[in-house]
């Protein structure tokens, strides 16, 4: 439990990161940093998209699996990391 | 012994061979004995004919050659020719050849006439030929189609009275009536069955999918309303413990941080040349082109940039993009300086890379500017150190001069003459500090690094206030009982925030270098001495490491205890904290090194500038006693300062005649600088060089309370004021 906390600080104190959500395998936001709004509306939409991106990879090569997940956007940058039963979402404002 | 004629009726020999019988003392006598000397393959044996006669004179009438005595003596040349015949085709084993010209037609057997090339007048048109059938007429004829009976043809009458009246054709269904159709089953004869022994069938895999949806029982839905879902409260508290979250974590921190930190160190996306806007073309290109580099840009201005020598430079922070990235250049003129009141000379140049040869902007003070910097936090704040060791302050969005097409500035604020140096300050830097504009009691805090005076002390001064009343807020003394030192400061702060009120435990540690090569690390504390005055600590430690002027030293943007200094004819790493001597030293090289920073996107690279005007790349995690890269003979001239290009981390340039940008991409490299004595020119080139390991940051989060740092700056000043300092 500890840990989780820990590294969850050692991800929020990387520079410019905006927010951090964990999602179930459902969509449903377990834990986070940012208020309830825009984590729930992350996390609904987020979900969708890394489920599209891990049917379109499996497709493809049923062997292959989905790692990462990079949304690069003018004003930030969404990282999506799937799990087995998770994923985790941060939200990183580029320095530049 | 004669030898045996043939008696079957073989051919005759031709005149010039005859065949001989050797006897097994002959052939060793004369080294041709059958399947050892001569075989099938090597039938030839060439006798020396004074041998031959030697032998028949020995053996007269035994010899086997007493036959062909009166043939050998009348041969001309010195070597007969003596061919084993395996298959007897002249009747005996051997044969003599009888004449040079047959044994030269033996031995090297005349090419084959070359058959002449046969013309044909006219090409005969090629006959047809006669058809040979293959087969294939029995495939269409399985393919035709052909009637196999008669068309059946029915004619119809009906009774005359029923002429014209319509008729109607219907349908009728043999199973309808019965015994209308005689049909033969086909049943399952037991005496005639095929196993199957091999089945063809393949496999897919399909995804499961489930649908469902839900709907309202209402005929038309008016408006929906839904919210969220959002787990119990329980269910958090057990999700949160489980051990698939610690899973979680564990597989995935290590992707996740390595991709923010490799987005917080540049953008891939960005490409700078475009964003840059440079031209399709220049004309106006000079210095030398390595093969790695491509000219860009030149810069020139007859009117500002004449004879000028550019003394710093640098990027401005914060204006970049396609019509309006900057470039700051200071000029100096090369001659003596002089205080010309008549013609306010130049200070500072403004470029932009969208209009290379005319000048953006131009600041003015009455003598020439050896260094300068922007303020980090309001870009339009420009200070610049004077060669007569005063401070100018400049506002970079006054426009002063309206008659002329360039806009240009005046200064805004000059040190007081009295409680500045007297010496040429080499560098500027802005302490991190709040800023505000009006000149309040926390107001901005610069360090004027200066070159020392005749007088042994070395001070670098605070101002506080604006406008001819500078006064320095701090006077470093330095007892080194050196005469003349030019020092050159380059300030890297670590603050640390417990304070009193009274005097500092904030404690600022300072690297000064000296002009002989001498690195000095000092507090910044101020301590009393004996009259009571408030004055610098001493050093705590100095090194001699470099052999010269000393002309950079810059922290590592990447770890903030880092510190690279390079002069004289090496450089240093240091390590803040552990002050018995640089942890890497580079080895002597054949020139000065005379400027040098460290690259802002890769935390092992560095670039030092060379008197030659090379530019070398160290990379500290391949090799630390070589440069990873040198790009040679940039510039005819020495490179006098590196500066790295902050908006986009990419960009380096340096000069003081040419100018250098530098991209670095997770893998590419490139360079773009530009060069300028009249004028600038500006190249680009790219390389592509590996990428290195990824390297971790070390994040330090130790920041400065800014507000309790300018209150205490505020109780400070109020000290000295009521010291009379």
């Amino acid at each position: 439990m500890a840990e989780v906390e820990e590294t969850l600080k050692r991800i929020q104190g990387q520079k410019g990161v905006q927010g951090i959500i964990i999602v179930n395998s459902e969509g449903i936001p377990v834990k986070t940093t940012l208020d309830n709004s825009s984590t729930v509306q992350y996390a609904g939409l987020i979900h969708q998209l890394v489920m599209k991106a891990r049917s379109t990879v499996r497709d493809i090569d049923p062997q292959n699996d989905l790692t990462f997940l990079r949304v690069r956007s003018k004003k930030n940058e969404i990282m999506i990391a799937p799990d087995k039963d998770y994923f985790l979402i941060v939200i990183q404002n580029p320095s530049d | 012994m004669a030898p045996k004629r043939p008696k079957s009726g073989r051919s005759s020999h031709p005149d010039e061979i005859f065949p001989l019988v050797l006897t097994s003392a002959t052939q060793e006598l004369f080294g041709c004995r059958t399947d050892e000397d001569v075989t099938r393959e090597s039938p030839y044996k060439l006798l020396k004919k004074d041998n031959i006669i030697q032998d028949i004179k020995t053996r007269a009438a035994v010899s086997d050659f007493s036959p062909v005595k009166q043939i050998v003596l009348d041969y001309p040349e010195e070597e007969m020719l003596l061919v084993f015949d395996r298959s007897f085709t002249y009747g005996q084993c051997f044969y003599l050849v009888l004449t040079p010209e047959a044994k030269d037609r033996i031995l090297s057997p005349p090419e084959p006439e070359t058959p002449e090339a046969f013309e044909s007048e006219v090409s005969k048109t090629p006959q047809p030929k006669l058809w040979i059938s293959l087969g294939s007429e029995q495939e269409i004829d399985e393919e035709s189609v052909t009637e196999t009976r008669e068309k059946l043809c029915y004619k119809f009458s009906r009774v005359r009275r029923k002429f014209g009246v319509p008729v109607c054709f219907s349908d009728r269904n043999t199973a309808a009536a019965k015994d209308s159709y005689l049909e033969c089953a086909s049943y399952q004869d037991s005496r005639f069955s095929i196993k199957q022994m091999q089945r063809d069938c393949g496999t897919q895999a399909v995804p499961r999918l489930q649908s469902s949806s839900a709907q309202t029982q209402w005929y038309k839905n008016i408006c929906t309303q839904y919210y969220p879902r959002e787990l119990h409260e329980e269910d958090i508290d057990s999700t949160v413990q489980a051990e698939s979250l610690t899973n979680l974590f564990n597989s995935v921190t290590p992707r996740v941080l390595q991709a923010l930190q490799q987005e917080e160190i540049m953008n891939v996306f960005l490409d700078d040349c475009k964003a840059l806007g440079t031209l399709a073309e220049t004309d106006d290109w000079s210095g030398k082109v390595s093969e790695d580099l491509v000219l860009h840009y030149a810069f020139t201005n007859q009117k500002y940039t004449k004879d000028k020598k550019i003394s710093s430079i640098n990027w401005h922070p914060t204006i970049f993009g396609k019509v309006s990235s900057v470039i700051a250049v200071a000029l100096t003129d090369k001659k003596k300086v002089q205080l010309d009141e008549s013609s306010a000379s130049i200070g500072i140049v403004f470029y932009s890379f969208s209009d290379p040869s005319n000048p953006q902007l131009l600041l003015e003070c009455p003598c020439d500017l050896s260094a300068f910097e922007f303020n980090p936090s309001n870009p339009n704040i420009i200070v610049g150190g004077c060669v007569t060791g005063q401070v100018f302050i400049f506002s970079s969005d006054r426009d002063d001069n309206k008659e002329n097409n360039t806009p240009a500035a005046c200064y805004c604020a000059v040190s007081a003459l009295q409680s500045s140096r007297k010496d040429p300050i080499t560098d500027v830097q802005w302490l991190p500090q709040t800023f505000e504009v009006q000149g309040s009691l926390s107001g901005r805090q610069q360090n004027v690094d200066q070159k020392t005076p005749i007088t042994p002390d070395s001070v670098p001064a605070t101002f506080k206030h604006l406008d001819q009343t500078w006064k320095p807020l701090l006077r470093v003394r330095q007892c080194l009982g050196f005469a003349i030192q030019n020092s050159r400061l380059n300030h890297d702060f670590k603050c640390t925030t417990n304070f009193t009120l009274k005097f500092c435990n904030v404690v600022l540690f300072l690297f000064f270098c000296r002009q002989d090569g001498e690195i000095v690390y000092t507090d910044w504390k101020l301590e009393k001495d004996e009259s009571g005055r408030l004055h610098s600590a001493k050093p705590l430690s100095c090194f001699r490491t470099h052999q010269g002027l000393v002309n950079t030293i810059q922290r590592s943007p990447f770890f903030k205890d880092i510190i690279l200094t390079s002069g004289g004819w090496n450089f240093a790493i240091w390590k803040e904290g552990f002050m018995d001597g640089p942890i890497v030293m580079s080895p002597s090289s054949e020139q000065q090194y005379t400027a040098g920073c460290w690259s802002l996107s890769r935390p092992a690279v560095f670039f030092i500038g060379k008197e030659d005007g090379s530019i070398e790349v160290w990379n500290l995690l391949e090799s630390t006693s070589e440069p990873a890269h040198i790009h040679a003979h940039i510039t005819s001239a020495k490179i006098t300062c590196v500066k790295p290009w902050t908006v986009s981390r990419e960009f380096l340039a340096s000069t003081a005649i040419y100018v250098w940008s530098v991209s670095e991409g997770i893998a590419r490299f490139s360079f773009l600088g530009f060069v300028s004595h009249t004028k600038t020119t500006y190249f680009h080139y790219r390389l592509k060089q590996e990428p290195d390991k990824p390297v971790k940051l070390q994040h330090e989060n130790r920041e400065e309370n800014m507000k309790e740092y300018s209150h205490y700056l505020t109780l400070e000043e109020n000290v000295l004021k009521g010291l009379g300092l």
